[in-house]
């Protein structure tokens, strides 16, 4: 209990950081939408538009004239910047014993190695929690002058849902390569690696059809944003497939970590 | 400038050099080998697109380089590389200093006989030799992967040696910048956090800037700068920004000397 609490203490500041990056980014955006909102001419012509320009441009579900449509288009660099903060704060939660020169200190409290990673993956959780809560709330504060539709509020809602399920994703796999690397400098860079990579695929997966198989292996592309308007649920299957990574990178980091050599 | 300095600050940076032109390499390749499919079908796209009025085109960012060319297929992919370089950059930049106080490092090499200055001067010249081996390979994967990939399609070889050309002023944007955070903050106890968030922050600003005409806010990111699709529908760099660049790269350096030779370093305890 007392590795929690100093946990979420110590990275209290990087929880603010990430929370003034995002809270800047809906602002910005949002003034934008304004901005393009009130343009009667452009609202007509995008009305005029043939219903198969809108399909190659992946605009068909995003109907960006409407908030909704607009923030379906957010969700994927919401999902980028949670996996960024979530993916850092699994590695570095770990890893950061042994760059300080603490871990020695650490593990020779009475506790458990096993208790020492679940400590710390619950202030893990806890931080992933406030994230997206934040970004909620600073959403819901910035399209209040919108008056949006009651049928937004629910999308928001599953929006945020999607955004924590692929934090936690990001979350697991960050404190397993933690737990994992002998040197807790590869950590840090194999995360980075592991976030490039992912997104990328995203971005060729979204391109064209004949990749579509890709999706199975980037989370950004688990819980689309079109698809989640379209069904208005969470894809089952992806669900089902983000719960397998996820305990599987915990039972990885817990096996590791307890019969690792540390780095001293 | 301390050649020993030097030669050990490109050493320790040449397995992440490595890893790092690998990585831009296949994203390169990967991404044109798509290229062949994916023109073919742009092109009726774009014979539909010719129809639209182009204010409409213009609000999504449509107007961009078309990418059914060899060059506006290069303008997405160059994208991908600057993320990359971004990173890289930016890891360089905020590790440059931070990494002697965090490995507790710091007072060794500050008694050496060399000034601050020049361990600044010899650390930097190190970091963007190793930019620019990255660079290097950034040009000859580019030339190779489109001459692989480019069939019977014509390109503009200035303009592409352009886009190239602007790469070294991102790096050296990236290199700097973090340079001067790192030195601002009181520590940096892990490099990868900032720089991603330098990285993916200008990233995404840039993302939306696209989408909805203008507004100020895109002006300080990089990739804005640097807009490969700028410089394909131009054939010359968007002057003022790059100016704007280049002044935020050389206020930073000058600031970087300033606050590290001012800097109060901790010794070991």
């Amino acid at each position: 209990m007392n590795i929690f609490f100093r946990e979420l203490k110590a990275n209290l500041k990087s929880l603010l950081i990430w929370s003034v990056i995002i809270a800047l980014l809906i602002m910005a955006v949002t003034a934008k939408y304004s901005a393009f909102v009130g343009d009667a001419s452009m609202l007509k012509i995008l009305d005029s538009l043939p219903k198969a320009m809108l399909d190659v441009f992946n605009m068909r579900a995003f109907n960006l004239t409407t908030l909704t449509g607009f923030y379906g288009l957010m969700l994927v660099y919401f999902a980028l910047m949670g996996a960024i903060a979530a993916a850092m704060w699994g590695s570095d939660l770990i890893s950061k014993e042994e760059r300080d020169k603490t871990v020695e200190f650490s593990l020779v409290l009475p506790v458990t190695r096993s208790a020492v990673v679940t400590a710390k993956a619950l202030a893990g959780l806890v931080y992933c929690f406030a994230f997206v809560l934040i970004t909620w709330g600073v959403s819901l504060v910035a399209i209040r002058s919108f008056n949006p539709e009651p049928a937004f509020y629910s999308y928001l809602a599953l929006e945020m849902q999607a955004l924590l399920v692929i934090e936690l994703i990001f979350l697991s796999i960050g404190l397993l390569l933690g737990c994992a690397m002998k040197q807790y400098k590869r950590s840090g860079s194999t995360t980075v690696a592991i976030i490039l990579i992912t997104y990328f695929l995203y971005v060729l997966s979204s391109m064209q059809s004949s990749l579509d198989f890709l999706k199975y292996f980037t989370p950004f592309k688990y819980f689309d944003a079109s698809q989640l308007l379209q069904s208005g649920h969470m894809d089952g299957f992806f669900l089902l497939l983000s719960a397998i990574i996820i305990v599987v990178s915990l039972i990885g980091a817990y096996w590791i970590y307890n019969k690792r050599d540390l780095y001293i | 400038m301390s050649s020993t300095i030097f030669r050990h600050e490109f050493r320790s940076r040449l397995k992440s050099v490595l890893t790092w032109s690998v990585a831009v390499t296949l994203i390169i390749f990967f991404y044109f080998s798509i290229f062949p499919s994916f023109a073919d079908q742009t092109e009726m796209l774009n014979q539909m697109m010719a129809k639209f009025p182009p204010a409409l085109l213009e609000a999504f960012g449509m107007n961009r380089a078309d990418l059914s060319t060899v060059l506006g297929f290069y303008c997405l992919v160059f994208l991908f590389i600057q993320i990359c370089l971004a990173v890289q950059a930016g890891n360089y930049g905020f590790g440059l200093v931070s990494i002697e106080e965090s490995e507790l490092t710091a007072d060794f090499l500050l008694s050496k006989p060399v000034s601050r200055g020049q361990v600044l001067t010899s650390k930097l010249l190190a970091a963007l030799a190793c930019l620019t081996l990255t660079n290097l390979v950034v040009w000859v994967s580019s030339f190779i992967a489109i001459a692989l990939f480019k069939g019977d399609r014509s390109f503009d070889v200035g303009t592409l040696v352009l886009i190239l050309l602007s790469i070294v002023i991102f790096q050296l944007f990236y290199l700097s910048v973090g340079l001067v955070i790192s030195l601002l903050v009181k520590r940096v106890r892990s490099v990868t956090p900032f720089s991603l968030g330098l990285a993916f922050g200008t990233y995404i600003l840039n993302a939306f800037s696209g989408v909805f005409g203008d507004v100020a806010l895109e002006l300080i990111t990089p990739f804005k700068h640097l807009d490969p699709n700028y410089i394909v529908q131009h054939g010359a760099y968007n002057q003022p920004l790059v100016l704007l660049n280049l002044t935020i790269t050389i206020i930073s350096l000058a600031a970087s000397y300033w606050l590290y030779t001012h800097r109060d370093i901790h010794a070991v305890s």
